[in-house]
């Protein structure tokens, strides 16, 4: 299998903190990967810096053997804008707060970025659109603007939003912690769905049940660094980690 | 409520005050941008012809003397409102102001509008105003005289009609920039306006002639009666004239002083 | 002269009035944008400057501006005074309206959340494309309001022209009112401003009910 992300020896640190230390990573293609761990571990941060949100201070970022970013004596240099804005095609980014564009209907949200950023054809777009709102169950709703759906719906606009744009692979932060928990079922079939059909996916999730079902790969983070990886059921049925351990006892209590 | 409350507060005790000052309080309204009649001096101090005689005649009555300056376009709304009580300020005696029932005192100053222009301007008779720009002060006679007895002059300039300025001090600014060729103005003010800014001339004629005098509100004859019974005090002791040699005035346009014959 | 009359030549200066309005709209509205962007600009230099120029121009008499504008360079450098008052008159209400202007506008894109900033740069909009698609329609529909109560202020604000020789609608009726010794022009000047504003509430009703389709 191809390496389709390559993260290695990442740091990043705000001010004095230290956010991500020595962190490598790879993601192959049709796999999916989860990231968990405690709040402030650093999870989030890792998706941004992944998806060119943040900037890190040091290692290498590496799509589909393209370099994002090229470690250079301990300082990360990252390529020109033009070759970034290439790399952003090959991912996209499924926020915690959807981020919807309010002011476009859900069926502009969906074809404005292809339209605009990949000069495709219109019609052929709409129908592409279309085709994803009837897979997200939204087809209805196409002419309807953001703030007339509830927030699972408006989850599932913003996936097929990401997914408009062919992305190689797709990145989730916390797709459901904004959301009411009766309504988190209805994203987690979303994910479930495109992990059948083999997308390649990144998922930062507080559900560890889902994480188990559906991902490849389970990486345990705490404090910037990878505390346990491996097989989701090993990790997170059989920790080995004392950290771990105490994460997940945790999650259990409450 | 509170914000109601304190407003009346406040208009009660204005008029308060009002009626308390009003007992030995002679409020003087001026131009205070009217040189040589009422001007600020270089002390900061209100000065000129009209001032000082106010002020003798107040301190021969003793009445204390309160100088309001007013917005010259609604001096007599300001008037009428009581917010002084007489206009004094080199001001033209006007048939309409008379029509609309206000109390004019006997003209104390005849006065003459005359043309000032820059040197170079090429202008040498009121003729020679044809498609010029010409300036006048908003509400002043000489605005009133361009747009009545000397339309058909005012229809020649620039425009169809002179064009208004604010102040007479914009007026010689302009006129010494540049901005416009010439002002109709009264001509103790013209001549003020020489001192201020080099080039300046007047040209010898008469666009019209006319009095200065004091207005007060309808029904102050008395008040009127009073003042100018101070007025003639000080022509006949002296001061009448002493002051206008004071401000430059022109002992020829004194018109309260015993014609020689 | 009779009612009709006063109306009728007080119309003249209606058009001069209407240009200063619609000049001021024309030129403050976009150089309001250009302040707002240098106000938030990173270059410390830039923004100071601009800060600067803000609370000046906001914390000074519109009247002054005007006479600065239209004066100052014949007393300050010995230069000529425009012939045509409404350059002079343009520029100030111009630099003074885009001053507040930019206020508004820079309220407004601060209120956007960064959300909507990193959703476009993830979905690959240019920094172009983002403030022009995304950014700017949310702004203008968070900031018609105030801009409302600017365009109200602009229109009794046309009236301050007079004071550098100007001859708008309120000029022209001074001077009526002068020589009639009557306050009619008032009262129809009064009248010329509250039809005007409620114009233009009008039409700035129309275009906050246009966008009104999404909160």
């Amino acid at each position: 299998m191809s390496k389709l992300l390559e993260i290695n020896h990442c740091r990043k640190r705000f001010d004095a903190t230290r956010v991500l230390e020595d962190l490598s990573l790879s993601v192959e293609k049709g796999q999916v990967l989860s990231i968990i761990g405690p709040s402030g571990s650093g999870k989030t941060t890792l998706l941004r810096c992944a998806t060119l949100l943040e900037t890190m201070d040091g290692g290498d970022l590496i799509y589909l053997g393209n370099y994002a970013a090229r470690d250079e004596g301990g300082t990360s240099v990252y390529a020109p804008p033009a070759e970034l804005q290439r790399i952003r095609g090959m991912f996209g980014l499924v926020f915690q707060n959807f981020n919807l564009f309010p002011h476009y209907s859900v069926l502009k949200n969906v074809t404005e970025p292809p339209i605009l950023v990949q000069h495709r054809n219109p019609a052929e777009v709409r129908d592409q659109a279309m085709a994803l709102l009837e897979q997200m169950g939204l087809a209805d709703k196409a002419d309807a603007y953001p703030y007339q759906l509830s927030g699972g719906q408006q989850q599932r606009v913003s996936i097929a939003r990401a997914l408009a744009l062919n992305p190689k692979i797709l990145f989730f932060d916390e797709p459901t912690s904004a959301l009411d928990p009766e309504l988190t079922g209805e994203i987690l079939r979303v994910i479930r769905k495109l992990a059948e059909e083999k997308m390649t996916m990144v998922i930062v999730t507080h559900e560890m049940m889902f994480a188990r079902d559906v991902s490849d790969w389970v990486v345990f983070m705490n404090e910037g660094v990878i505390v346990e990886q491996g097989d989701p059921r090993e990790v997170i049925d059989h920790p080995t980690q004392e950290r771990t351990i105490q994460f997940l006892r945790r999650l259990q209590e409450k | 409520m509170m914000k109601k409350s304190l407003a009346l507060l406040l208009a009660l005790s204005l008029v308060l005050a009002a009626s308390l000052a009003l007992a030995d309080t002679f409020k003087m309204g001026i131009d205070a941008e009217y040189p040589p009649f009422s001007y600020l001096d270089d002390n900061g101090e209100y000065a000129g012809f009209d001032v000082e005689m106010c002020k003798a005649v107040c301190e021969m009555n003793g009445w204390d003397l309160e100088i309001v300056p007013v917005n010259w376009d609604f001096k007599l709304n300001s008037l009428d409102s009581g917010e002084h009580d007489c206009v004094w300020s080199g001001m033209t005696i006007l048939d309409s102001m008379k029509e609309a029932g206000y109390v004019l005192s006997f003209p104390y100053y005849d006065n003459t509008q005359v043309v000032l222009t820059k040197e170079g301007n090429g202008i040498a008779t009121t003729a020679d105003l044809a498609g010029k720009r010409v300036a006048v002060q908003l509400g002043t006679s000489g605005q009133e005289l361009l747009e009545n007895d000397q339309s058909a002059l005012s229809a020649t300039f620039e425009g169809g009609a002179a064009v208004t300025m604010e102040n007479f001090n914009i007026c010689g600014t302009e006129l010494a920039a540049g901005s416009v060729d010439a002002v109709v103005i009264d001509l103790p003010v013209a001549q003020t306006l020489q001192k201020k800014f080099s080039g300046l001339v007047i040209l010898d004629e008469n666009l019209g002639s006319e009095q200065y005098g004091i207005c007060f509100r309808s029904g102050d004859d008395a008040l009127c009666a009073q003042v100018e019974e101070g007025i003639m005090k000080l022509v006949e002791d002296g001061t009448y004239l002493s002051l206008a040699e004071k401000y430059g005035l022109d002992p020829n346009v004194l018109c309260l002083l015993p014609k020689a014959e | 002269m009779t009612i009709l009359t006063m109306i009728a030549k007080m119309s003249e200066g209606l058009g001069r009035t209407c240009a200063i309005f619609f000049l001021t709209l024309l030129f403050s509205l976009p150089l309001g944008m250009l302040v707002a962007l240098l106000r938030m600009s990173k270059n410390r230099a830039v923004s100071t400057v601009t800060k600067v120029y803000i609370s000046v121009l906001r914390g000074t008499p519109l009247m002054l501006q005007l006479l600065a504008v239209t004066y100052g360079p014949f007393y300050l450098f010995g230069l000529g005074v425009a012939r045509e008052k409404l350059v002079p008159v343009i520029i100030a209400f111009a630099l003074n309206y885009a001053a507040y202007f930019a206020e508004i506008y820079r309220g407004g894109i601060e209120s956007i959340g960064r959300g909507q900033y990193e959703a476009a740069e993830v979905l690959g909009y240019s920094r172009y494309q983002c403030f022009l698609r995304i950014i700017l329609p949310q702004v203008v529909k968070r900031i018609l309001p105030s801009v409302t109560n600017e365009v109200v202020t602009l229109v009794k604000d046309t009236s301050m022209a007079f004071t550098v020789a100007y001859q708008e609608m309120f000029t022209i009726g001074k001077q009526i009112a002068n020589s009639q010794t009557s306050f009619m022009p008032f009262v129809i000047a009064g009248v010329f401003y509250f039809l005007f504003n409620a114009a233009v509430a009008f039409v700035m009703g129309a275009f906050e009910k246009r966008l009104s389709y999404y909160r």
